[in-house]
């Protein structure tokens, strides 16, 4: 690998996490260029992303990567020059190299080489846009301009620095003022925690001494992965003495591995230059130029699945950990200082109360951890959303729609643990809208509709609940044709079923086949299995709505987190239960005059409401308790209510949630287990129960 | 007689290791600071050879009181002390002057190796 003495999948994965934050960016401005147009700014933030991407994964080794990031790049310095046009044929074809890239990625995250990605095609049609762009007769039987590339470049070898513009402009100076330019290379101490800022000490240090033109790895802009920075080379001029350099380096934690000097016209003139390979200059037609660039989203879905081993955090909850931690060392210290006290025959009163002083300290630190660790789970969902755009743009392209989408509450933070699980369902969701739900332009015009359809999504935090909801104003699901497709297939009840019950259909795994699906004007492919991640998996809901003709919206609930939540312990006869306090609308008591028996349903009947009435003892399946009222908790989920007729309610607890064995939950009632601290089992109960038919 | 230190962090415990390290090596710690405010003010009256300064503290935090100490003695010597993840703020405090910065939890060594290098 490049960089010497390091640790290779250390490395890797910091290139990856950085590089994969560079790619899903590029994404984004590609979009919003061919969308708005090539503002200079705009521009200047694409060129900078391709740039660092090349540079990175240069250092990295990859050549294959960097070569086509590098071939991207020209074509970008010479838009930003004004020098092509960023038309339709080179945005494809720059969409075409992003999914390559894309492809790339994922290839060196399953720990595979980039070289196995087919890249040449895309480079060698990248390479051809400068004559596309030039005024005619210019180009014709010219030769092919075969750009040149630059080797990777590792600080270690002692290979010369690949310059830009701005940087070799600064060399030529600094050679017109006669002074000598040099090579320093330093080394960070192994044992250092923040290299980049004790390799900034360095850098801050030379500026008096010197003018440091390059630093690899880069000292400008936002820094890289910190363990980058364990060893770093500085190209600087300097009109002072070797020795004079060296001494201003000689910050602490801090080694000087080398200094030389390096002769300006080698260096200006660049390392020696790679070429594209013999048939890079044997271009094909310029007519081919639509065949192989079809933009895909699915460059980007390769890469999804992609493992993920280490995490972004912002540093923020970072330090807020770091001072409970060192609460936690004093309060410690303390309790070690009572029981000695204490062992030493001290008085007892005072150190008990003291002791219970501290107890509380360390209850708060614990909470605060706690919450600190599962603020460190969060992250925004704009890691999941920003894939849509170009899903969106990508889909209506192939169906010639025309669809304009909105994405609100990016900024909304979920659980890290259901991103990946999360991603699929909405993916197939919006798949769904465009390719079923909006209908084409000149159906719209017909049907009295604005050519472009719409298609929102829109994430928000309601409660202990994220709410997510994705609509489109396409042509809705027609109920009646669910209704009869489900009494054709002999579903029970189907006739009577009310509109809710019959949506709830779509979500039955075989209910819906592919030709049903279309006939239903197409939704539920799939919707079963969007139903099966969402219910179980995510331990949420969905839920559908729609209107015949005027569009559909799928709303997803899910828990805010998955691994700790705060609970209502109840018991119901001998068992004891949990209920999420995000499910407890209330606790209330119910007296037997107030509940209404119809037909071996119950329910209570209070201030004009009719709420079914459900008991915890029934539920798991024993006999019912003979009393003249009853304590009982009103369950919420989603629009509906449940009365739950409990034998006591216990406390408030935060409980930690564990998977409930299939065994024990045959009735699907429970949405996990929990071990209390005293060792007894509490079933968390799944709320969602009260919206099935069979209960 | 050793070089005077202020040691300016939130933690009382922390400044307890501090100052028994610092003693230790036979520098004098002529004063001790809770938060940002105090610090300026105690570099005012004290004049410390060196002042040891916590980034994140109540009131008035470290990078702050940097500044004020700075406004005061463009020739003040300042080592932060920070924890992990500090990174841009260490950056910030370096260009604005100070000799080094350590990060907790640090080795005693490590602290004073960066202070006997700053003193020089």
């Amino acid at each position: 690998m490049a960089v010497a003495g390091m640790d290779e999948e250390k490395l890797r994965s910091a290139f990856l996490e950085e590089a994969e934050d560079l790619y899903g960016k590029l994404g984004e401005s590609l979009l919003s260029l061919e969308q708005n147009g090539g503002g200079r700014e705009l521009l200047n933030e694409t060129f900078r992303l391709i740039h660092s991407l090349k540079s990175e994964s240069a250092l990295m080794g990859f050549a294959k990567l960097s070569e086509l990031a590098h071939a991207m790049e020209d074509v970008f310095g010479l838009a930003r020059d004004g020098r092509v046009p960023l038309d339709r044929q080179v945005m494809d074809i720059m969409f075409a190299g992003a999914d390559l890239i894309g492809e790339m990625m994922g290839a060196v995250s399953r720990g595979e080489s980039d070289e196995g990605v087919r890249t040449e095609e895309v480079v060698r049609r990248l390479a051809r846009v400068p004559q596309q762009g030039a005024p005619e007769g210019a180009p014709g039987g010219s030769p092919e301009r075969v750009p040149v590339r630059e080797s990777p470049q590792t600080p270690a070898d002692g290979g010369l620095p690949v310059l830009d513009e701005f940087e070799k402009r600064q060399l030529e100076e600094a050679l017109d003022r006669g002074e000598g330019l040099y090579r320093l290379a330093i080394r960070v101490d192994e044992g250092e925690p923040m290299k980049f800022p004790r390799v900034f000490l360095v850098f801050n240090a030379l500026e008096e001494e010197a003018n440091v033109v390059k630093a690899v790895p880069p000292m400008d802009g936002e820094p890289l992965e910190d363990a980058l920075y364990g060893e770093t080379v500085l190209y600087l001029t300097t009109g002072g003495s070797e020795a004079a350099v060296t001494q201003a380096a000689c910050v602490d934690q801090v080694t000087v591995l080398s200094i030389e000097r390096l002769d300006y016209r080698a260096v200006l003139e660049g390392p020696p230059a790679r070429g594209g390979g013999p048939d890079a200059a044997l271009a094909g037609a310029p007519g081919e130029a639509g065949a192989g660039a079809q933009p895909s989203a699915e460059g980007q879905q390769k890469r999804a699945g992609a493992e993920k081993t280490s995490i972004r955090v912002d540093t923020r909850k970072l330090d807020d950990l770091w001072r409970l931690i060192a609460e936690l060392v004093t309060r410690k210290s303390r309790v070690a200082r009572l029981s000695e006290k204490m062992t030493r025959g001290g008085d007892v009163h005072e150190a008990s109360e003291e002791l219970a002083e501290t107890f509380d300290a360390l209850d708060k630190i614990a909470g605060g951890m706690q919450q600190t660790m599962v603020d460190t789970r969060m992250i925004p969902i704009a890691i999941i959303f920003s894939k849509f755009p170009r899903l969106v743009r990508d889909l209506s392209r192939k169906l010639g729609k025309s669809i304009e989408l909105s994405i609100r509450g990016e900024e909304t933070e979920i659980d890290r643990g259901i991103v990946e699980a999360l991603s699929d369902p909405l993916t197939h969701i919006i798949r769904n809208s465009i390719d079923h739900g909006i209908e084409s332009p000149e159906e719209r015009l017909r049907r009295g509709k604005p050519a472009r359809g719409r298609v929102s999504i829109e994430a928000r935090q309601q409660g202990g609940n994220i709410v997510i909801e994705i609509a489109d104003d396409g042509r809705g699901i027609d109920v009646a044709r669910i209704r009869e497709k489900a009494v054709a297939e002999g579903i029970e009840g189907a006739a009577a079923m009310g509109d809710a019950a019959l949506l709830e259909l779509v979500f039955r795994p075989g209910f819906s086949t592919r030709e049903v699906v279309t006939d239903l004007s197409g939704r539920g492919v799939g919707m079963d299995v969007v139903a099966t991640r969402v219910r179980g998996e995510l331990k949420g809901d969905v839920v559908l709505a729609t209107e015949n003709g005027r569009g559909t919206r799928v709303t997803l609930l899910l828990p805010l987190t998955l691994t700790i939540i705060n609970a209502l312990l109840v018991r119901g006869d001998s068992q004891l239960c949990a209920i999420p306090l995000t499910d407890v609308d209330s606790t209330v008591k119910v007296l037997n005059t107030e509940i209404r028996a119809d037909d071996g349903r119950e329910a209570w009947v209070y201030r004009n409401e009719e709420i079914p009435l459900h008991r915890l003892g029934a539920l798991f399946g024993r006999g019912r308790r003979r009393a003249e009222e009853h304590f009982a908790v009103i369950l919420r989920h989603g629009d509906r209510k449940g009365c739950l007729i409990v034998d006591e309610l216990i406390e408030e607890q935060e409980i930690v949630i564990k998977p409930v064995d299939d065994l024990l939950n045959h009735r699907r009632l429970f949405s996990g287990v929990s071990l209390l601290e005293d060792g007894r089992l509490v079933f968390i109960l799944d709320a969602s129960f009260i919206r099935r038919e069979d209960f | 007689m050793g070089a005077k230190i202020l040691i300016v962090d939130d933690l009382s415990f922390m400044r307890m290791i501090q100052k028994e390290i610092l003693s230790q090596r036979g520098y004098v710690v002529v004063g001790e600071a809770s938060n940002g405010l105090e610090a300026v003010e105690k570099y005012r009256s004290l004049r410390p050879d060196l002042v040891l300064l916590d980034i994140t503290m109540p009131q008035m935090n470290g990078l702050e009181a940097m500044r004020k100490i700075f406004s005061i003695d463009p020739q003040a010597r300042v080592i932060m002390c920070s924890a992990l993840g500090q990174q841009n703020l260490i950056v910030e405090a370096i260009r604005a002057g100070v000799k080094d910065f350590i990060v907790k939890p640090f080795k005693p060594e490590r602290m004073l190796s960066a202070i006997e290098k700053a003193l020089k």
